[in-house]
């Protein structure tokens, strides 16, 4: 059996304190094995981002075990966390969030010097297919192009998790299979463990397993034996 | 609409912190407008209301056959009141102090019908008591002279006499104790002035008759025609002076401080409006940017362009309005504090104050027009904004572009991507950009303007007590100094050189006008006054010609070389001398020439020294030498040059004040631009600075970038910042510069580097919230709300 790069245990979330408090995540028990596909699906509002968040060590979780990387979060502080972040994850969200001022190589450039990888800028554009489009600024490229920068800027400092919230979410079918091709592959080629958030059931069909997310608690967890390649998912 | 009330509420609650800051940068202009233009209107109208109730003069004439320039104005339509009296200068001693007094002659009983005083203490002068005096205001504080203290006068043959005070009084003449046009600054300790039963004068004076006629005007009103009927009249009685209320020496200078409240009232007030509207522009921007979305469902909705204009027009309206009426309350205040600071400070006996709904109004009108135009452009923008557009979930992606910097200089591009993002995000939102630079340049034009009269000043009064007037003290003789006397000051222990010199009241006169100053005659080789060009660099004394201080050339419309008639009350110098050259000289505009000159051309009769200069050596005690030189025989007055500089820097005091608080507003007028400009930019990129947090990105990397590119755009408004101070500076101090004072620019390069770095610190001061707010930004709920 694969090492578990995700241990979550007794993972709670609570917005708000006295009658405003909101519980986000319930209590989620969680292990990953490194290398995987996984996607979380559930409807608006289940807790599937906040679940991510917790992960990528954006926000601390409210009480339980959460060890990434074999890095206990609930140990380190906000500093502590961004290092966590710096070194261990990269993030890929709906609408890009490129900075507009930089190409799109330089976008991929400013994740990879934060964390020391200047040289794997121009590899990763490289490697999602842009090269010479990498000189354009995010205004001039398409959607599809802004998400393959945004993906090339997730690895630029070869994390060991790849988090994407609703990463196809702002883009047409043709352009939402490519990318999503492109997360399998570079996955599997680098070897990383990818956990996408979506509500889209179809995008499921292509995870090795699929965690369906309702109220703040991982309702079902299932394997998927025949992953479909993305090119094959139809919305 | 009440629900676009309610959002307006909770749109002004959530960014409090920038609406405040243009509230209070509205607050600052209007009060600055109220208090200065209404402490201007409470100061003319003080003066105005003293000088009617004391009739001050219209016209004095000094000099000439005084009854037949009497008799003239008597018949003349127009003059309500004259009168003719004695006024001569005589020395002093007050303990064992010798000074250079001035006697006025008054009539006793009754107050005179021209120039009264204003009685302060004890009464006014009795009948039947010749040595019974007033002793104006400001000698009677500086000496602590009350009623039955004794003064010595010595009269016209040298004589000791006896006065004795019965009572302190203030003279329209007298609320600045300037002596002359020439000596607008007198140490207390160097003049005081006497009012004396008009007899009593005469005898002092050694005058048959009285020597001046003060002319009140009906109701006390200029009139150019009679003043110009009656000088004329003047002048062919032979008055060796004519002057007019507004070039009487104390309210000359006192009008200058006046007039400079006027250019203040308006200049300084526009320069916050200014700020404020620059600030209100850009957080209103941001704004509206902000709630695209909002807009469109608004729109819609049904809400129609009109409505929501006024929507946004409404957040200038409430900061404007905040600010222009919380201003102008202050304005009142503080232009009431401020007459009354002032009119004690010169001893007016008079102080008006007075409310006026038209500052009240137009301070109003001036922060709501502020707000309103500087919110209408973004409101009018927010009101165009298609339903459908709006509607969007997020502004169209600004379009990136390689910087300037990186375009003219190829190498930048080879710097770090975040630096590369810092520079480029200069022209990202050029708009915001600029207003900050331009914000920048309004606070460094605040700054310099204000250091730039203190420089100036400073300067000025350094080169006027150190370059030009280089004796510690002057000696005075009444009649004359002679080798003895100037050999004892010499063989004083203590004095380090002695010169005679010569200083007669003369009048210069070419191209038909007339110039009344004085003629000061020195050694060709004198040590002890510097002759500095206008022009730059120095000469010395010519023989058989003159220097004049610069304002001559005006005043006679001469040049360079054209020939100058001077008259002295005793006589003509003859020839005609020419002027040799203009000299830049801050204080006065004085004639000089070699003593030699001076006998020459009034065959002896002028020209004879009648003090002498003197340099101490170095670490003598002041008032010892004080005491060793006003015993020495035939000395009547000594004047002390540190002392006077001393009461130069007291007159600045107010004015220090003054730039003091300025200073602070152009800080604080700084800090709110800045802070609004930092706070939008940072709300504009909250999602790209949560993306880079989530990235891994350290808070005080990101909090680095964001400083050093305000600090860009600070630095980028400096250069041209302290190029318009400067320029402004120089304008404001021309507008003060007459023949009373010479106030050209002087700018130490100290003070802007200094006012630069004053606005970086402010800068990186407004940095504090924005980067406190960079922390706080919630990476969870940025994302959150992006992904909904």
């Amino acid at each position: 059996m694969a090492e578990s790069v995700i241990h979550l245990r007794g993972v709670r979330k609570t917005y708000g304190e006295g009658a405003a408090e909101v519980a986000a995540v319930r209590g989620v028990d969680l292990d990953v094995e490194a290398g995987s596909f996984v996607v979380l699906l559930g409807p608006s509002g289940s807790g599937k981002t906040t679940l991510l968040n917790l992960i990528g060590g954006i926000e601390p979780a409210t009480s339980g075990e959460i060890e990434v990387d074999g890095v206990d979060l609930a140990e380190l502080d906000e500093e502590g966390r961004t290092r966590f972040r710096r070194e261990s994850v990269g993030f890929i969200f709906q609408f890009f969030n490129l900075i507009p001022t930089l190409t799109g190589a330089e976008n991929v450039e400013l994740i990879a010097e934060l964390a020391g990888e200047e040289d794997r800028a121009a590899e990763m554009v490289e490697r999602v297919g842009l090269g010479e489009r990498g000189r354009h600024f995010p205004s001039q490229l398409s959607g599809g192009e802004q998400q393959r920068i945004a993906v090339a800027r997730a690895l630029a400092s070869r994390p060991r998790l790849l988090l994407g919230d609703e990463p196809t979410g702002a883009l047409d079918l043709e352009t939402g299979r490519n990318v999503l091709s492109l997360l399998r592959e570079v996955g599997a080629e680098l070897g990383q463990t990818v956990l996408l958030v979506t509500h889209n059931a179809v995008i499921a069909r292509m995870a090795d397993r699929v965690l369906q997310v309702r109220d703040g608690l991982i309702v079902s967890d299932e394997a998927n034996a025949t992953p479909l390649a993305a090119e094959q998912l139809e919305w | 609409m009440k629900i676009l009330r309610r959002k307006l509420r909770r749109d002004l609650r959530r960014q409090r912190a920038q609406f405040l800051a243009i509230a209070v940068t509205i607050f600052l202009g209007v009060t600055l407008f109220g208090a200065s233009y209404d402490a201007y209107r409470n100061l003319e109208a003080s003066y105005e209301q003293a000088f009617v109730e004391l009739r001050f003069a219209n016209l004095t004439t000094t000099g000439g056959d005084t009854k037949a320039i009497a008799a003239a104005a008597r018949k003349a339509d127009g003059v309500a009141h004259l009168a003719t009296r004695v006024q001569a200068d005589i020395p002093f001693q007050v303990d064992d102090i010798k000074l250079t007094g001035r006697i006025v002659g008054m009539p006793t009983v009754e107050q005179p019908s021209v120039n009264r005083v204003e009685v302060e203490q004890g009464s006014y002068l009795p009948p039947a008591d010749s040595g019974g005096v007033l002793v104006e205001q400001h000698m009677a504080e500086n000496f602590e002279l009350d009623a039955g203290d004794e003064i010595t006068v010595l009269d016209a043959e040298g004589a000791s006499r006896q006065l004795r005070s019965v009572g302190t009084a203030a003279s329209p003449e007298y609320f600045w104790p300037a002596p002359s046009r020439q000596q607008v600054f007198a140490a207390p300790d160097d003049f005081g002035v006497l009012f004396v039963p008009e007899p009593t004068a005469r005898e002092l004076a050694g005058l048959a008759t009285a020597n001046q006629v003060v002319i009140y005007y009906d109701g006390g009103h200029e009139n150019q025609a009679l003043t110009d009927r009656l000088t004329r009249a003047a002048d062919s009685a032979g008055a060796d002076d004519v002057l007019t209320q507004a070039q009487q020496p104390s309210n000359s200078a006192l009008q200058q401080d006046v007039s400079g409240f006027e250019e203040l009232a308006i200049l300084f007030p526009m320069l916050f409006l200014s700020a404020a509207a620059l600030a209100t522009a850009v957080l209103m921007r941001r704004l509206v940017a902000a709630q695209r979305p909002t807009i469109g469902v608004l729109r819609a909705e049904g809400f129609s362009r009109a409505q929501l204009l006024r929507h946004y027009v409404s957040f200038g309206l409430i900061s404007g309005g905040l600010g222009g009426v919380l201003g102008a309350l202050a304005g009142v205040l503080l232009a009431g504090a401020v007459t009354s600071a002032y009119t004690s400070e010169l001893s007016i006996p008079l102080t008006v104050t007075e409310l006026r709904p038209a500052t009240i109004a137009v301070g109003i009108a001036f922060g709501v027009i502020t707000g309103l135009i500087a919110a209408g452009l973004p409101a009018r923008a927010a009101s165009r904004v298609a339903p459908a557009e709006a509607m969007r979930s997020f502004a169209p992606s600004a379009g990136g572009s390689i910087s300037l910097l990186e375009r003219l200089l190829p190498p930048a591009r080879r710097l770090p991507a975040r630096w590369r993002m810092t520079i480029r995000s200069l022209g990202r939102n050029r708009r915001r950009t600029l207003s900050t630079a331009t914000g920048v340049v309004l606070a460094l034009i605040l700054i310099l303007v204000s250091w730039g009269m203190v420089d100036t000043m400073q300067i000025l009064i350094d080169r006027q007590f150190e370059e030009i007037e280089r004796e510690d003290a002057e000696l005075s003789y009444q009649d004359g100094v002679s080798r003895s006397e100037l050999d004892a000051v010499r063989d004083t222990a203590g004095v380090e050189r002695a010169e005679p010199a010569l200083n007669a009241a003369v009048t210069l006169a070419a191209n038909g006008k007339r110039y009344q100053t004085a003629l000061v005659a020195l050694r060709e080789d004198t040590q002890m006054h510097g002759f500095l060009l206008e022009g730059g660099g120095t000469t010395s004394l010519p023989e058989n010609a003159l220097l004049a201080g610069e304002a001559l050339q005006g005043e006679l419309g001469i040049s360079e070389g054209d020939r100058v008639t001077v008259t002295a009350p005793e006589a003509d110098l003859d020839p005609k001398l020419p002027v040799q050259g203009f000299l830049a000289e801050p204080l006065g505009t004085l004639a000089y020439s070699t003593l030699a000159t001076a006998q020459r051309g009034s065959g002896g009769r002028v020209g004879k020294g009648n003090s002498a200069l003197v340099r101490f050596e170095s670490g003598v005690d002041r008032d010892e030498m004080r005491r060793r030189l006003s015993a020495l025989p035939g000395v009547s007055a000594y004047e002390d040059s540190q002392v006077i500089r001393a009461t130069v820097d007291e007159y600045l005091g107010l004015f220090y004040a003054f730039v003091g608080v300025m200073l602070l507003f152009g800080g604080a007028m700084a800090f709110a631009l800045i802070f609004n400009s930092m706070s939008s930019s940072i709300s504009e990129r909250r999602v790209e600075l949560a993306t880079l947090r989530a990235s891994g990105a350290p808070h005080m990397m990101l909090a680095r970038l964001v400083t050093v590119e305000n600090l860009i755009t600070v630095l980028l408004g400096i250069v041209p910042g302290l190029i318009a101070g400067y320029a402004a500076a120089a304008l404001f101090m021309a507008s003060f510069s007459n023949d009373q004072f010479s106030f050209a620019l002087e700018m130490r390069p100290s003070t802007l580097v200094l006012s630069a770095l004053a606005i970086v610190l402010v800068a990186l001061i407004s940095q504090i919230p924005g980067v406190r707010a960079l922390r706080r930004i919630n990476v969870a709920a940025v994302i959150r709300e992006r992904a909904s």
